[in-house]
């Protein structure tokens, strides 16, 4: 057997423990070091690897991020700022047709801007919208479907945790690829607002009336969002401007909310617990599949096959953009029923090198960040697709009277606007990077 | 007896998930002053030397220490697609299978890390810039190592007893 058999008999090995529900970066863990026994014919050399790859990778200064994101998100949802913004975006909006669930759109936005994950999102906007929504006389299906779908822009939107996943990855500068999400996060958040105005003409009955704010609700409203908006910019700002380093971004963006969340009486010491609790949970999971997917990288990248694949595709005169989408679909079927980020880790390391070699006009790092992008909203697609969409589940199990039937119902006009949006994206390239190249 | 050694391990890995999440607060208001010193520079302060280094001491021990609690509560990704159509003894089996190779990996993981220890205190390595010992790092994430272990090897008595007794295991919080 070649070292690039070895290689590929590792994917349906892989697949299959994944699929036997062993945990993901368990599976990867396994695999890559069977995998390099066969290839070295002795564990002598991934034993010595393992004696400071494990320290290395949980201390890694790049990926330090992670869990001050993932904290950042927790004192976010402790200290108020769910409601402000919910509040603020509904009483601009709430009186058009659907303007509620529209409203429950934007704030997943303005929350998204300041969390970094999809499921911290849709849980928390999900707490404050679902009972407004139900009190100005949504349907379940609509308001859970808005919701889980709205929830997606936690991690469309920077900062993001799979964006900084991919940069590591592939080397790519974190910045950059926050300055290229956010127009296709802005885009995202209006296809899903158009889609609730098209779904409340068809299906009237299910959007109730809301009477028109005025004018001096409206402002003492946006007046309560403020410290979003400073936490934000700090944040993204600090990041794009070269003042911090990402993770000292990250780091003002915790302290920052924690100390809102202290000001708003959110944070006491069971809050605290619980917080650091679900981070713990978050990080430990997935620290543990980066870990995983490092050792069976390293693997891949000792059979040489990531290389060679690009070799091939490369010499093989393919249509750039066939095999681009038949990558995205694959993609899309695989988030149904995968978690984002072990498909990122998973699938990065083998496709960048393979969609690299192939030429789509654009220059190297371009191509790196409008990938980046497609892949990220791809993968989030996945969140909201049945029968796997964790979005999904996280809204419905807080929406008591909607059965998981009436939420995916709920869910298809937004995932329509999900596949027409990476159509887009897909044929546009200059729509995701002009901001890249104003700014830089 | 047993439900009190289940406690007992509950608690022994929200202690560690907590005091690694401490840590983890640390290495924020470390930072933060760091920054505030470099941005004050003209008032006479001045950044942390050797910030970053703590930021990668701190995260180290947090993520060691965090992954006794996503082990007890069985918070890993994975993928349910298939086996949620098969019966409780199959999955029962699949959970006894999966926790005794997550055992494998946490004493494999550990014993290496270990022996990474002890290499960095031979050879006496420090960091560049503040010079601490690299082995008191390593050494830092053997308490989240070794709780790995123990919470892992729990984990396996659980799965086995829920596939001996055909009752499922209780994937409850722990009792704060």
């Amino acid at each position: 057997m070649t070292n690039i058999d070895i290689a590929l008999l590792s994917f349906p090995v892989l697949l299959v423990l994944i699929f036997l529900r062993v945990p993901i970066g368990l599976a990867m863990l396994l695999t890559g070091i069977g995998g390099s026994y066969f290839i070295n014919g002795s564990f002598l050399m991934i034993f010595a690897q393992l004696k400071n790859l494990t320290w290395g990778t949980f201390s890694a200064y790049s990926l330090s991020i992670i869990p001050l994101f993932l904290l950042m998100g927790q004192f976010a949802t402790l200290g108020g700022m769910s409601q402000a913004l919910f509040k603020a975006a509904e009483t601009w909006m709430g009186h058009k047709k659907g303007g509620v669930a529209m409203a429950a759109v934007g704030a997943c936005a303005g929350f998204g801007a300041i969390c970094g994950s999809s499921l911290a999102t849709a849980a928390t906007m999900g707490q404050v919208a679902l009972p407004e929504l139900k009190r100005y006389g949504y349907s379940g299906e609509l308001a859970t479907g808005a919701l889980a779908a709205g929830g997606t822009l936690g991690i469309l939107i920077p900062p993001s945790v799979i964006l900084v996943l991919y940069a590591i990855l592939t080397e790519q500068n974190i910045a950059k690829l926050f300055v290229a999400a956010f127009i296709p996060g802005f885009l995202a958040a209006i296809g899903y607002m158009i889609a609730i105005a098209i779904y409340v003409r068809i299906k009237p009955e299910s959007a109730g009336h809301r009477d028109r704010a005025p004018y001096s609700e409206r402002f003492r409203s946006l007046i309560a969002v403020w410290p979003v908006l400073i936490v934000f910019i700090a944040v993204v700002g600090g990041i794009y401007g070269g003042i911090f380093t990402p993770t000292e971004a990250a780091a003002i963006g915790a302290f920052g909310t924690g100390v809102i969340a202290l000001f708003n009486g959110g944070l006491n010491s069971s809050t605290l617990k619980t917080s650091i609790l679900a981070t713990a949970s978050a990080t430990g999971m997935i620290f543990l599949i980066v870990f995983g997917a490092g050792v069976y990288n390293a693997f891949l990248a000792l059979s040489q096959l990531p290389q060679t694949a690009a070799a091939y595709v490369g010499s093989q005169g393919f249509n750039p953009w066939l095999v681009m989408v038949g990558v995205l679909l694959l993609y899309l079927v695989f988030g149904c029923i995968m978690d984002s980020l072990s498909m990122i880790l998973l699938t990065v390391p083998i496709f960048f090198p393979i969609m690299s070699a192939l030429d789509f006009g654009l220059t190297p790092e371009e191509f790196a960040l409008w990938f980046g992008i497609l892949v990220l909203i791809v993968v989030e697609v996945g969140l909201i697709t049945p029968p796997v969409g964790m979005n999904l589940f996280v809204i419905n199990s807080m929406a008591k009277d909607t059965p998981l039937s009436a939420t995916y119902r709920g869910v298809f006009p937004f995932v329509m606007t999900d596949i027409i949006r990476v159509a887009i994206l897909t044929i546009f390239p200059g729509i995701t990077l002009v901001a890249v190249r104003m700014l830089y | 007896m047993f439900d009190r050694i289940d406690r007992l391990m509950r608690s022994i890995a929200a202690f560690m998930a907590i005091l690694g999440g401490l840590v983890l607060i640390a290495v924020i208001l470390a930072t933060v002053a760091s920054v505030s010193g470099r941005a004050l520079l003209w008032i006479g302060l001045s950044p942390i030397r050797g910030d970053f280094e703590l930021v990668e001491l701190g995260t180290g021990f947090a993520v060691f220490s965090f992954l006794p609690w996503v082990q007890i509560n069985r918070q890993h990704a994975s993928v349910e697609i298939l086996t949620m159509h098969m019966g409780d003894t199959a999955n029962r089996l699949i959970d006894m299978a999966c926790d005794l190779l997550m055992l494998a990996i946490a004493i494999l993981l550990t014993w290496k890390h270990w022996d990474g220890t002890l290499d960095k205190l031979a050879y006496g390595e420090t960091t560049f810039i503040i010079q601490y010992p690299i082995w008191w790092a390593y050494a830092s994430g053997l308490m989240g190592a070794f709780g790995f272990v123990l919470i892992s090897f729990w984990c396996v008595i659980l799965s086995a007893k829920a596939l001996l007794t055909g009752r499922n295991q209780s994937h409850g919080e722990t009792v704060h």
